[in-house]
């Protein structure tokens, strides 16, 4: 009979419960994560940055080297990491507002560079730490706090599709993939390919996760499964988009 | 280092289902996604003063769904060898 949390061992079990709320999609993601890393055995060499918004609630969930910085420069902040040391694996790790709108700059330039790093984003449609304003991500129609009677797509324009943009301006070697949270075997497998994407030395590797908000969306269990499950992946289509492994045309 | 959690365990005959009240948040992702449906609101409450959630243990296959989806590492799930 079990009686101990089957967590990840590279998980800091001091810290648990953690921060985020309850349904929240990070939870999942970090597990998944948690479990790659156990399974490559890099705790010891994993630098971890994680960004501003919700993101940063992560700054103490690994027993791995962490930084917090602001507005999507966990990239460069990674990046120089990287390139001081390139024995260590470098995870920048981000929601959607601080990679595609105020960190945008930096996703799009590391990405250009063919940088060597590992960047997660975690995509839930909205900005959730204030309260669930709408994002570069939110969907048509989709009703937030600064949208209240649906975004209007004929003003504000369509949402962000980070995976594509990024597949579109890197060169070879680089790994982009959309994974959900609704399919964390599949999302699993991204993340480890990711990593040992940048182990090989590649290119910038980029793993988009579609994640949960009940909190901001206002929905219940069902709701949320519903949402993710079947509304996000409408927009935003999950599967791997650019893997050096396999060559074009195949 | 460990740190020892409360648990609330029940014994079926598929396996073992046990649920750490210290880490359940009760979002009820579990509920929802379990195959028999199998799983309700329990009286026992959670770290946020929600409830947590019980089997019912002669409908758990043991399929361990609920473990895979909890954010929280909340559920442990054991099958019974046969």
């Amino acid at each position: 009979m079990t009686t101990v949390p089957q967590m990840p061992k590279s998980w800091r079990l001091e810290s648990k419960p953690h921060k985020f709320c309850p349904g929240c999609g990070h939870g999942l993601v970090l597990k998944a994560l948690g479990e790659v890393i156990d399974e490559l055995g890099i705790q010891d060499r994993v630098a971890f940055g994680c960004d501003i918004g919700c993101s940063l609630l992560a700054w103490d969930f690994f027993n791995v080297d962490t930084v917090q910085t602001h507005h999507g420069r966990t990239t460069p902040v990674m990046t120089g990491l990287k390139r001081a040391n390139p024995d260590i694996v470098c995870i920048a790790y981000m929601g959607d507002g601080g990679g595609y709108a105020i960190g945008s700059q930096h996703l799009v330039n590391a990405a250009a560079r063919n940088e060597r790093i590992t960047a997660i984003l975690v995509n839930n449609c909205n900005y959730a730490m204030t309260g669930g304003q709408m994002a570069p991500t939110t969907l048509p129609g989709m009703k937030t706090e600064t949208t209240p009677y649906g975004r209007d797509v004929e003003q504000t324009g369509y949402p962000t599709q980070g995976p594509e943009m990024v597949a579109a301006i890197t060169r070879e070697g680089a790994y982009v993939a959309r994974g959900t949270i609704a399919n964390l075997k599949q999302l699993k497998s991204y993340l480890k390919k990711a990593l040992e994407n940048q182990m090989a030395g590649n290119g910038f590797s980029f793993v988009e996760a579609l994640s949960t908000c009940p909190t901001n969306w206002r929905t219940n269990a069902k709701d949320t499964w519903a949402f993710v499950e079947k509304e996000m992946p409408k927009y935003f289509k999950v599967g791997e988009i650019k893997n050096p492994a396999v060559k074009e045309g195949e | 280092m460990s740190v020892a959690y409360k648990v609330f365990s029940y014994e079926g005959e598929k396996g073992s289902w046990s649920v750490f009240p210290g880490l359940c948040k009760g979002c009820g992702l579990c509920k929802e996604k379990c195959p028999k449906k199998c799983l309700s609101w329990s009286l026992n409450l959670g770290v946020y003063g929600t409830p947590t959630v019980e089997p019912d243990m002669d409908e758990c296959t043991a399929c361990g769904i609920c473990q895979t989806v909890c954010p929280d590492c909340a559920i442990a799930v054991v099958k019974k060898k046969k």
